[in-house]
């Protein structure tokens, strides 16, 4: 409170139960308005509810979010459309919104309207200092947090988190991507606007600047892609993997294609039984619940991190250097999903 | 988490219901037996974690709630 | 769920859950048949034969019926348990966690 007992309105929201620790833009209904001017949408329909809590999302709600978060007005049909995939059946957000885990749902968005309000995928684009970054991905953790109620010790159960769930939301780097985007590999036009969500961890960072041809390179990024510890290794599970443009040159100049280092990625990744026994999540049942055939009881037998292609994301992201950066996945049954949406 | 959801699901139906849950999750299932507007219904909490536990060990642990959930269960 | 406050707008959720009424409680076990819900976790399925079967034993309660879920991160489906409400009197579902 202030001393003449008006609303401090920053500590207002800075003391709520949802607050992501982070002072908001306050929502007035002038602020409202001129975000609701962004979509030609009726305020009152309804995108969905969120798990667990189930408190509704209108569109309204989601402008409200939205400009909470310091999204522009132009920024709001992405993060509709972002909140609608994830409250698709598939993705699972209600295990995830209670799991121990710490994923959040990264936002992949592609197409024109992305270049279009400035959405950033080169230079530190999953670091701060980008708005449209930043606040997009900023709206959907605080309607997670606040229609969800996915708050850790209350409807979340998280043990640490990631810094991934401040925002996550990211492009790619289409100027120096040595091939057709993430939406094009999935069947999409290139002007289509497309985003694809996937249920992952912050990145770890997978330098190499010493290979300059492909084998040694994939091999190296594969290994960043296991880990006894890693739920990839114990479910069937999602992973992104954004390679930096000046690795994905050194596969493209070779011919490789988008395609062929998808392949050569879920053929390197994994471990054998032998090596994931001894620490970690291993556990038989486990393995046996894969869907894929895997003979636990045999040392030699080969677990792969990707039981199933569709479960690897491979973009171009990131400034010019020589690194690559793998986000690994849940293990509950979440599976990735993707669609357009309509600026 | 789902199991509360599936309890309050019985619970629609007439069938009187109880979840178990391990300590880790306390706070979660509260927040969702009141979210779902359930807000007090018992449940049964054992130690986190049990994943460790040996299939002898696991049965005597479990055999200290049986009274608890016939409790839960009946008037 | 918004209120004007100050000249700003609350979005805070969580107003008026609509309550749901607890099923009528049998006074006893004996003769019941319990309905026991496994959501796949691990220990589950254990758990619930091991309470199951005391519940025989020290209740009365006269047969149990074990049923999985699917995954156990997601809620069992509206069939699974439409299902057992027709055949069980009483329900434990198990590892929430």
């Amino acid at each position: 409170m202030k001393a003449d007992g008006a609303v401090d309105e920053f500590e207002f929201f800075l003391e709520k139960a949802w607050s992501d620790g982070l002072p908001v833009v306050t929502p007035t209904e002038q602020r409202i308005q001129h975000m609701l001017a962004a979509t030609r949408r009726d305020p009152g329909e309804l995108v969905g509810n969120v798990p667990p809590a189930m408190e509704p999302a209108t569109v309204r709600d989601v402008a409200i979010h939205a400009l909470m978060a310091g999204c522009k007005p132009e920024y709001l049909p992405v993060v509709l459309g972002g909140l609608a995939l994830m409250l698709r059946e598939e993705f699972n957000l209600n295990g995830v919104q209670g799991t121990m885990h710490g994923v959040a749902p990264l936002m992949i968005v592609n197409g024109p309207y992305a270049r279009k309000i400035g959405l950033h995928g080169g230079n530190g684009c999953f670091g701060p200092g980008f708005r449209a970054n930043a606040s997009i991905g900023r709206a959907i953790r605080l309607m997670l947090l606040n229609l969800g109620g996915g708050i850790p010790g209350v409807g979340s159960a998280t043990i640490f988190a990631t810094p991934l769930r401040y925002t996550a939301c990211v492009t790619e780097n289409g100027e120096r991507s040595p091939w057709p985007s993430l939406a094009v590999s999935k069947g999409y036009g290139s002007e289509d606007d497309v985003i694809t969500c996937a249920m992952v961890e912050s990145p770890r960072l997978c330098f190499d600047d010493v290979s300059q041809e492909p084998a040694r390179l994939l091999n190296g990024i594969a290994d960043s892609m296991v880990a006894m510890g890693s739920w990839n290794m114990h479910a069937r599970s999602d992973m992104v993997v954004a390679m930096g443009p000046q690795h994905a040159s050194i596969c493209a100049a070779t011919g490789m294609s988008h395609a062929d280092v998808h392949r050569r990625l879920c053929e390197l990744a994994g471990r054998k039984v032998r090596d994931l026994k001894n620490g970690g999540n291993w556990r038989r049942e486990r393995a046996l619940g894969f869907p894929i055939n895997i003979d636990p009881d045999d040392d030699d037998c080969f677990v792969p991190a990707i039981k199933d292609p569709r479960d690897l994301q491979l973009i171009v992201a990131g400034g010019w250097g020589p690194c690559t950066a793998i986000c690994h996945g849940w293990s509950g049954g979440s599976r990735a999903v993707h669609g357009p949406y309509s600026p | 988490m789902c199991s509360v959801h599936d309890t309050i699901e019985f619970e629609k139906r007439g069938i009187p219901a109880t979840v178990i849950i391990t300590q880790a999750f306390r706070n979660a299932a509260v927040f969702q037996f009141k979210g779902k507007g359930m807000e007090g219904h018992p449940y049964v909490e054992m130690p986190h974690p049990i994943s460790n536990l040996k299939a002898d060990e696991m049965k005597a642990l479990a055999l200290k709630y049986v009274d608890q959930v016939a409790r839960q269960l009946t008037v | 769920m918004s209120e004007e406050m100050s000249g700003f707008i609350d979005p805070t959720a969580g107003g008026g859950k609509a309550k749901v009424a607890p099923a009528a409680r049998p006074m006893d076990l004996a003769g019941k048949v319990v309905g026991l819900l496994d959501n796949t976790k691990e220990q589950g399925a254990l758990i619930l034969q091991t309470i199951g079967e005391a519940l025989r034993e020290r209740y009365g309660a006269a047969k149990v019926v074990l049923r999985s879920k699917e995954h156990y991160s997601k809620p069992a489906t509206d069939a699974l348990i439409d299902e057992m409400a027709q055949e069980v009197q009483v329900a434990i579902a198990a590892v929430g966690g």
